[in-house]
This record gives C-alpha cells, sequence and structure tokens, in this order.
C-alpha cells in the first residue's frame, strides 16, 4: 500500500524539519524522508553560530537582515537550543582599519544591531583576546544546539501528527506528463521499498538538492562550498568572536558547549558525499585562530570536520569565488522554472535562515493547495527532549539562573543600537530560558549522579543514555548527536564501550526487527572518531588516541571480535 | 647527594633497573614525573601477542627485525626477565602464572580472548583453555561503570563458550557517589562485603551449576589472592579476574608489587620532578634538572637510564608541525619522515601506526644513537617504552621489553 500525502519533504536538515513543521501547523498532510539520521548533513556539521547578520551587512545585506530578524524568532521559539553568548567584531592589525566604519554604517543599513564596545570591557570579558586589537563591536550573535535544534523540530512535527522516516533513501520521483506525483523511499535498515503518493515535493536537502532534482528529469546546480572547522577543547572565549573584516577563511571563533570552534575555510568540493581535511586547512585556521587569541595553538585540538554548503547561483552566473555567492535562500518552483510541477526546491540558505526558508517554501504551497492558515511556526515554542537534562528536572529559570547573583557581569551591557528593529526585553533575552554553560554540571549535581555518569567528558548521566536508547535512537552516532556522548576530550575512550553495552542490554528487553551488533557499532563508532581525528592529532590528543587505542585494541581487543 | 645511577621514569622498566642496579649495591635514584602507565594496562605480562607460541615466534623476530629491542638485547635477557619477575612477585604475595613456551588467553571486558604470558593467580582460572569446562557466570556490579556482563557473556557465546551475565547488588552502605573500581576494590578488602558478595555468587551456583565465575578485576587492592580464594571458597566455584578500564587494578597491583620492592631495596624515589633538561660533558650525561615547586633542582650520577616511556607514558611528545621531542634529554627520535606517514587511515589496521613506532633508537648497549648512527651519550641507556622500532601494544609486548631492557640493562653497561 503506498503511503498518500499532501506534501513530500525530502531531507531531514533544519529547513525539511521546519518545513514540515509549518505545514503541519498549517493542517497540511505531510511526510519528511531523511536518508540518515536527522541532522547528519550540513545541519549538523556547522560551526554553530546564530547570526546576527553581522558577517552578511557588507557581502549580503538581504542575507544580514534576514538573519537578524531570525534570531529574534530562534531566541524565542528554542531557548533551550541556544545559548546567549552574544558576539564581538574585532579589528585586529591584520584588518583594515577603515573598514569598521563601513561595517557599522552597513549593519544600520541592513537593520542589524550594533554597538562599540569600550576595549577596556572586550578586555575584561574576553582575557584571552589579543591586546592588539584595535576597536570591537557587540552585536547579537550567539551559538545553537543544532542536533538539539532537529530533535525538538521532530517532536514538534510529531505532536502536530506528521510522520519522519529517518534512514529512509529516495530511490525514484515518479511523474506523470510533466508532473512529479510520487516517491519512492527505501528504508535502510530493511531494504523493503515505499511508494508515497502527493501533491508536492518539496526538496529541502541541502547540498545534495541537486540529485533530487535530478530524479525528477529537472537540472539543478549547486556548488557544494566545504567548510572545515576545528573544534578546540576549550573555551578560550565565551562570546562569539568574528574578526571585523570581509568574510573570509579562518575569522570566526564560536563558543559553543564545551568547546570552542575555529571557522571555517571554503573551498569548492564535486561531491558533497566525498572530500577531505587537507592539512593546509586546519594549519590556517590555526595560524587564523593565533591573531584573535595569542597561543591558541597551543591549546589541544579535539576534532576537524566539514560541512557542504548549499550555494546556488542562477546559471549564466558563474565563475569567482564560493564567498562570493551570495549566502541568501532561493526557492525555485521548477513548474515556473523548468515546467515540471510538483516539485519545489529550497536552495542555499543557513540554519539560522531555516524557519523563514520553510515559511516562504510552505506559502507557496499552501497557496498552490488552497490552504489559508497563516505559518505560526514563529510563534510556537519548540518542545524540549525527554533526553535533554532539563526535562528530567525543575528548569533553571531566566538570566538569575544563568549569571548568578553577577547579572552585571553581561546581562545589563544594553545592545541599543541606532537601528533597533526589536524590543529592549527580547534584545536582553532576560527572561528566556536559554541554555547555559553549567546546565549539565548543575543537573548532575542536583540529581546526585556524578557517580553515573557514562560520558564525563560532557557529563551524560546513565540515566539519559537509557532514555535515549528506550526511545528507540539506536546506533551509536545517533547517540552522540542526541547526547554529546563522544564528542568530548577523550573522543569516545571510556564511553562508546560503555554506551555500546548499555545498547545491547536495553535491545535484551525490547524486541527489535533488525538489532544492531554491539561490537561492530564500537568498531564503526571509533573509526568514525578516527577519521575526524587525524587532521589534529599531535600533542596530548595524540597521547590522548594512544590512550584510547590501548583501551580499545589493549585491554577489550575490540580488534579481536568477529562481527555476530 | 651523588648517586651511582639515576632512573627517569617509574614504570616497569625504570622499577626493573631500579631493581637490579640497587640488588648490587649500587645507589639508586628513581626521578619521575609520575607513576607510569601501568594503571592503563591489564596487569598482567605481554611478551608477544601474535600466535600461540611466543618463543618461537619471537626466535623468527630477533632474526627478521635487527632493530626490535628484543632482538638488541636478546632472547636471554627477557627469559631473566621473566624469571626475575616472577621471583619479585612471589616474594611479594601476588604470584604470577604461565611462561613464554606457550602464551595465555584471557577474557576482556568485552568478551575477547586476549593473549599474555604471565599472568596474577587472580585471573588464571580464566584461561580459554579451561573455560569450556562447563557453564560459566559472568558477574558484575551495575555502579561499576566499566564492567558490563550480559555483552561480555554475549561475545563468550559466540566464541563457544556457555556463558551466562548476571549483575549482584552492590552490599548495603557500600555504595558511593562515585563507584570507581579503585573504590570497589577497597570495598572487597572488608570481610562483610566479601561474604555478602559470596553469598550472592553461591545462589547464583546452586541455580546455575557454573564451574567458573569471572568478575571484575577489582578484587582488593592489596590481599587479592586471598579475596579471591575466599571467594571461591563461599560461592563453591573458580573466580577469576577479567581487567576493567582504566584504572585498572590489577595494573596498579603489579605496580606495586615493583615499588615496594624498590623501596624496600634501598631505592630512593623522587615522583612529582620532572626532569626538563639535560647537562653533558662530551658524550657524558653528567646531571639532570628536574622542575618541581616552582624550581630546579639538580641531580648528578655516574650513570643514568632513561624510562620515561612513549607517547602514552609521556616519554615522546609531538607538535602540529610534525616535530617529536624527546621530553626529558631531548635526545634525537627515530620517526616516520614525515607527518603524512604517521598514520593508518583505519584505526584498527593490523600493523598499527607508524608514529608508534617513533622513539629513540639505540645501539646493543641500549645508548641513545643520533640520525647518523653515533652514541648520544656513552653512560645512558634507553629502556622501555620510550626506546624505537617498534609498537608495545600492537605486539603485545609492553611488560617483556621493559624487562628484558629494565632488567637486562645493567649486564649490558657493567
Amino acid at each position: 500500500m503506498p503511503y498518500e500525502t499532501e506534501v513530500l519533504i525530502i531531507g531531514g536538515g533544519a529547513t525539511g524539519l521546519g518545513c514540515a513543521l509549518d505545514l503541519a501547523l498549517r493542517g497540511i498532510g505531510c511526510i519528511l524522508v531523511e536518508k540518515g539520521d536527522l541532522a547528519s548533513g550540513t545541519t549538523g556539521r556547522y560551526h554553530g553560530l546564530l547570526h546576527s547578520g553581522g558577517r552578511y551587512v557588507t557581502s549580503d545585506p538581504q542575507s544580514a537582515r534576514e538573519c537578524a530578524r531570525e534570531n529574534v524568532i530562534l531566541r524565542r521559539i528554542m531557548p533551550h537550543c541556544l545559548e546567549d553568548t552574544s558576539g564581538v567584531f574585532v579589528v585586529t592589525p591584520w584588518d583594515d582599519a577603515d573598514y569598521a566604519d563601513q561595517f557599522v554604517a552597513n549593519c544600520h543599513a541592513a537593520g542589524v544591531a550594533v554597538q562599540e564596545l569600550p576595549l577596556a570591557e572586550l578586555q575584561r570579558r574576553e582575557s584571552l583576546l589579543n591586546r592588539a586589537i584595535s576597536r570591537a563591536f557587540e552585536l547579537h550573535d550567539g551559538s545553537a544546539d543544532s542536533f538539539l535544534a532537529a530533535r525538538s523540530l521532530a517532536l514538534a512535527v510529531e505532536s502536530a501528527g506528521a510522520r519522519i522516516f529517518s534512514y529512509h533513501q529516495l530511490e525514484r520521483l515518479i511523474r506523470m506528463g510533466d508532473r512529479v506525483v510520487a516517491g519512492v523511499v527505501t528504508d535502510r535498515r530493511s531494504g523493503e521499498q515505499q511508494r508515497i503518493d502527493c501533491a508536492y515535493v518539496l526538496n529541502a536537502s541541502g547540498a545534495w538538492a541537486g540529485r533530487v532534482a535530478a530524479l525528477a528529469g529537472v537540472q539543478l546546480t549547486l556548488v557544494a562550498g566545504k567548510g572545515t572547522m576545528v573544534a578546540m577543547n576549550h573555551r578560550m572565549v565565551n562570546t562569539v568572536v568574528n574578526r571585523c573584516k570581509y568574510p573570509a577563511d579562518g575569522d570566526i571563533i564560536v563558543p559553543i558547549h564545551t568547546v570552542a570552534v575555529l571557522g571555517t575555510t571554503d573551498l569548492h568540493v564535486p561531491d558533497p558525499d566525498h572530500y577531505g581535511i587537507e592539512a593546509h586547512e586546519v594549519a590556517l585556521l590555526l595560524a587564523e585562530g593565533e591573531k584573535l587569541i595569542p597561543g591558541l595553538s597551543r591549546y589541544r585540538a579535539l576534532r576537524a570536520w566539514a560541512g557542504v554548503r548549499p550555494l546556488y547561483q542562477d546559471s549564466g552566473q558563474r565563475g569567482g569565488a564560493d564567498r562570493a555567492i551570495p549566502r541568501t535562500f532561493k526557492l525555485l518552483d521548477h513548474r515556473e522554472r523548468d515546467g515540471v510541477a510538483g516539485l519545489i526546491s529550497l536552495v542555499g540558505g543557513k540554519w539560522t535562515t531555516y524557519r523563514l526558508m520553510a515559511e516562504e517554501a510552505v506559502n507557496l504551497v499552501a497557496q498552490r493547495l488552497g490552504k489559508l492558515q497563516p505559518c505560526r511556526t514563529a510563534h510556537e515554542v519548540l518542545p524540549v527532549p525527554a533526553t535533554e537534562h532539563r526535562a528530567h528536572l525543575p528548569p533553571l529559570r531566566g538570566a538569575a539562573a544563568r549569571y548568578g547573583a553577577q547579572t552585571e557581569h553581561k546581562a545589563t551591557w544594553p545592545i541599543n543600537g541606532l537601528a533597533q528593529p526589536w524590543g529592549q526585553n527580547e534584545i536582553q533575552g532576560l527572561d528566556a530560558d536559554y541554555y547555559y554553560l553549567g546546565q549539565h554540571l548543575g543537573a548532575v549535581e542536583q540529581s546526585q549522579a556524578a557517580g553515573d555518569l557514562i560520558c564525563e567528558c560532557e557529563l551524560v548521566t546513565r540515566a539519559r543514555v537509557l532514555t535515549a536508547l528506550e526511545q528507540g535512537i539506536h546506533t551509536l552516532d545517533d547517540i552522540r548527536r542526541t547526547l554529546r556522548v563522544g564528542m568530548g576530550p577523550c573522543q569516545g575512550g571510556w564511553c562508546v564501550y560503555r554506551t555500546a553495552a548499555l545498547l545491547y542490554e536495553v535491545q535484551q528487553t525490547q524486541a527489535q526487527d533488525a538489532p544492531i551488533d554491539p561490537n561492530m557499532a564500537l568498531r564503526d563508532f571509533l573509526q568514525a572518531r578516527w577519521k575526524g581525528a587525524l587532521p589534529i592529532l599531535w600533542g596530548d590528543q595524540l597521547r590522548q588516541a594512544r590512550l584510547d587505542e590501548q583501551i580499545y585494541v589493549g585491554l577489550l581487543g575490540v580488534d579481536l571480535i568477529a562481527d555476530s | 647527594m651523588h648517586y651511582d645511577t639515576i632512573i627517569i621514569g617509574a614504570g616497569l622498566a625504570g622499577l626493573s633497573a631500579a631493581l637490579r642496579r640497587a640488588a648490587l649495591g649500587e645507589r639508586v635514584l628513581v626521578l619521575a614525573k609520575g607513576y607510569g602507565a601501568s594503571g592503563w594496562t591489564a596487569g598482567c605480562v605481554d611478551v608477544w601477542a601474535a600466535g600461540d607460541a611466543p618463543l618461537s615466534a619471537l626466535a623468527t623476530l630477533v632474526r627478521s627485525r635487527p632493530q626490535h629491542p628484543y632482538a638488541l638485547v636478546g632472547l636471554e635477557a627477557l627469559q631473566r626477565g621473566l624469571e626475575w619477575v616472577r621471583t619479585l612477585a612471589a616474594a611479594a604475595g601476588y604470584p604470577l602464572v604461565g611462561g613464554w613456551e606457550r602464551g595465555l588467553r584471557l577474557p576482556t571486558a568485552l568478551g575477547a580472548l586476549r593473549s599474555t604470558c604471565l599472568v596474577p593467580l587472580t585471573m588464571v582460572a580464566g584461561e580459554s583453555r579451561q573455560l569450556a569446562d562447563g557453564p560459566l557466570l559472568i558477574a558484575g556490579l551495575r555502579e561499576l561503570r566499566d564492567f558490563f556482563p550480559p555483552l561480555i557473556a554475549e561475545n563468550l557465546r559466540a566464541q563457544g563458550y556457555a556463558a551466562t551475565g548476571c549483575y549482584l547488588q552492590m552490599p548495603p552502605g557500600e555504595r558511593q557517589r562515585e563507584c570507581t573500581p579503585l573504590h570497589v576494590a577497597q570495598c572487597f578488602e572488608q570481610a562483610h562485603v566479601r561474604a555478602n558478595i559470596g553469598q550472592q555468587l553461591r545462589t547464583h551456583v546452586r541455580q546455575g551449576g557454573y564451574r567458573r565465575i569471572g568478575l571484575p578485576g577489582v578484587l582488593g587492592l592489596h590481599q587479592a589472592p586471598a579475596v579471591v580464594a575466599e571467594l571461591q571458597a563461599l560461592s563453591g566455584a573458580l573466580i577469576f579476574e577479567i581487567p576493567t578500564l582504566p584504572t585498572s587494578v590489577p595494573g596498579l597491583r603489579l605496580f606495586h608489587v615493583f615499588e615496594q620492592a624498590a623501596l624496600a631495596a634501598g631505592v630512593r624515589m623522587q615522583v612529582g620532578g620532572w626532569v626538563v633538561r639535560a647537562e653533558a660533558e662530551g658524550q657524558q650525561l653528567v646531571a639532570v634538572y628536574s622542575r618541581a615547586a616552582a624550581r630546579e633542582q639538580r641531580h648528578s650520577a655516574r650513570r643514568w637510564v632513561l624510562a620515561t616511556g612513549g607517547m602514552l607514558g609521556g616519554g615522546l611528545r609531538s607538535d602540529a608541525h610534525g616535530h617529536i621531542i624527546e621530553t626529558a634529554l631531548g635526545l634525537p627520535v627515530a620517526k616516520p619522515y614525515s607527518r603524512a606517514e604517521w598514520f593508518d587511515p583505519l584505526l584498527f589496521a593490523p600493523g598499527g601506526h607508524p608514529i608508534f613506532q617513533a622513539g629513540i633508537a639505540v645501539d646493543p648497549q641500549l645508548r641513545p644513537l643520533d640520525a647518523e648512527g653515533r652514541v648520544v651519550y656513552e653512560n645512558v641507556a634507553v629502556v622501555g617504552g620510550a626506546l624505537a622500532h617498534y609498537d608495545e601494544l600492537r605486539e603485545g609486548c609492553r611488560e617483556g621489553v621493559a624487562l628484558a631492557t629494565g632488567y637486562g640493562e645493567e649486564q649490558k653497561n657493567r
């Protein structure tokens, strides 16, 4: 029996999930299919910046405007996924000092709130920053947990009645004449094929959108712009730090959870599924990072990874650097563009604007379907998954919880920029229940669970691992994305063995169609971590890798066990 | 104070050298940053992982790989080291069982069977040739996060052993917020804990008819053989320990055997003395400087033994540019040509990763060599993990090389 729905969404990143939620809230039926886990593509592989818009005020003012608007909305609907770090743009000796005034003017023009920060205040907040910084501007940047946001979105989608099929690969799009009428997907776990009849296909597959369009016989060319990032095992800064210059490689540091992410490079790659990380990219990120934080490269690097930006340029405008391609998104109605009805592609864009992209795409679909309900996603606060600490504990409220008695430390610093598009309370976010860095430690201490940590690096308790497993999150990689198990300095040394064993124990108590082999899962996970560690293995992290090898080869004999 | 020999590093290799030289009447100082990597190991004596007959494999090895530490010191040195360590451990009331003619294979905390040569008495009932003699119970404590009996039993079953996994109840009053292997080991030194666990095991044995029971390697820190004997008597089955993740209690026990013997032999041990630089006259090392408590201290001696370990032990350190330094004396390091050759893209590649064969190249007297093959210091011997041209982990020879070079060093440099 084929499934029937109004809209089939391809892609389980932020955009696809945002479309699903928007459709479901408007009462339009939809099914989302994703070939891997949710957020396993570019959504889960970016630096985690909640854009203020500042990065784009010069190169792409429209993107800047969109980011500034969405920034406020995301703070309202997913505070638990965001850390209110604030952001600074700093002028270092390597930057054109004249650009600063132009930057401020561009911020004003684009409606991005900005205020010059006295250098004494900058140094008080971020003492490790280069003392040669000559000017600094504060903007409304933050950091975002895009894995958690995807989980929250998925929860909201499912409670609104729509269905999500992860680990389902789109095989074919079926056309009747010049109209796409169905998709055929394969369940990658069982191998079963399923046809899904629909009125519209929403192609939200990011860097893979060209491949999806091709299944309908439509040519859509995307530039896959690879961005490499390095996670450092330390939050050298608690504020997002940008170089105040035209966007370039290695000009940003994002503090997120327990790490600081150095981003990014930008290299055109032919295939979004196959790319490597070059030694020179890592060297460049560290060298540029040194300009912001002298001595940065002596900190321990944890891991390097890359994501592919889905950059779209209308045909006939090719050539030039990737960074010159606008970062704003495009909604492509293939009926107008290619004469193929029933297919709409969403290309370009960025995580911060996922909701806006979804809103515009769904507006178009809803109009075609004759549905008149307005978009509600800007106002519906997203649910917190049960795997989060705060789902188990009474929440800590507002700024008092975040900053304790030291509220004057930061929260009272206003960003009363000249072009201030929103109200004072919203700017400061004083009443929002944001993620804060001490959240996990606070929760572990409150529940006296220090003796029951499965992952000491990221403070993940046994209760949370079991909650995730009982909810059906069954691959070690999905557990990592959900709980951050294995993302800390030991990169899985202790926790992955424990998690694999718990996975086995939970599977024994549940009826499973295709139980996961814990030994193979363990080996695959460690191999995937190894790949990300290779570009940055030196110093203490190389020693750590040797300790992990001692644990898995020397003590456990993972390599001696055959797959069951 | 002037010493006859100063040993840098307090792992098994360094302490073997210290004990050997102290036994000959030398004044010996062990200068170490910390306590070595013993707490990260299984607490067995690994000599050679491949195959069931280490001795014959090694006879081939010393011919085919002349730079391997075993080839440099010779198999007689290894044999002497193994005999000596058995005597040492037996005297300490912690007997080691086995030999190098026939390797032993014992279950790991994942249920794999791992090769080794000498094992403590507390583990020997888990030897794979005996495991098949009847139903087998793997029992753990839920509070201990590093031991999961159901998975261990599953993997043992897949290899043909009739294993069952179960969890025991931690005796009341012994649950702690932080239930580390070390804490549980201390619990087992209390009579009421042994009685309680023994009773629980007895119940399982009555119900399941188990011949053998595998427990996590946490059965006491100081009196482990007595703990195992008591649990055997209480339960009516043979008990064996399975090493856990770091901190490994059996690894610590083996270290304590060496440490206590060294102190009893009059070896002075200065831990927390981090050697940072050397002072030489020509090819003679005259003194080293250690850093502790924000000052430098000068130590002088006639002879020196470098036993600081490799990348894991902290004797070698690398940077982002592909340099590798030997951290104590700044000796030249033999290493892969460029950083591009450090690693295999597959983590579990059978040959391991070339970077971990980096180390100090030495002559047959274990004296450090530079890139041209010239002796750097005539009065320095390098032993254990700091040596080049072998991978102690992948080859399964960490303790074997530590003993062969550490205990054998003196004979090369009389």
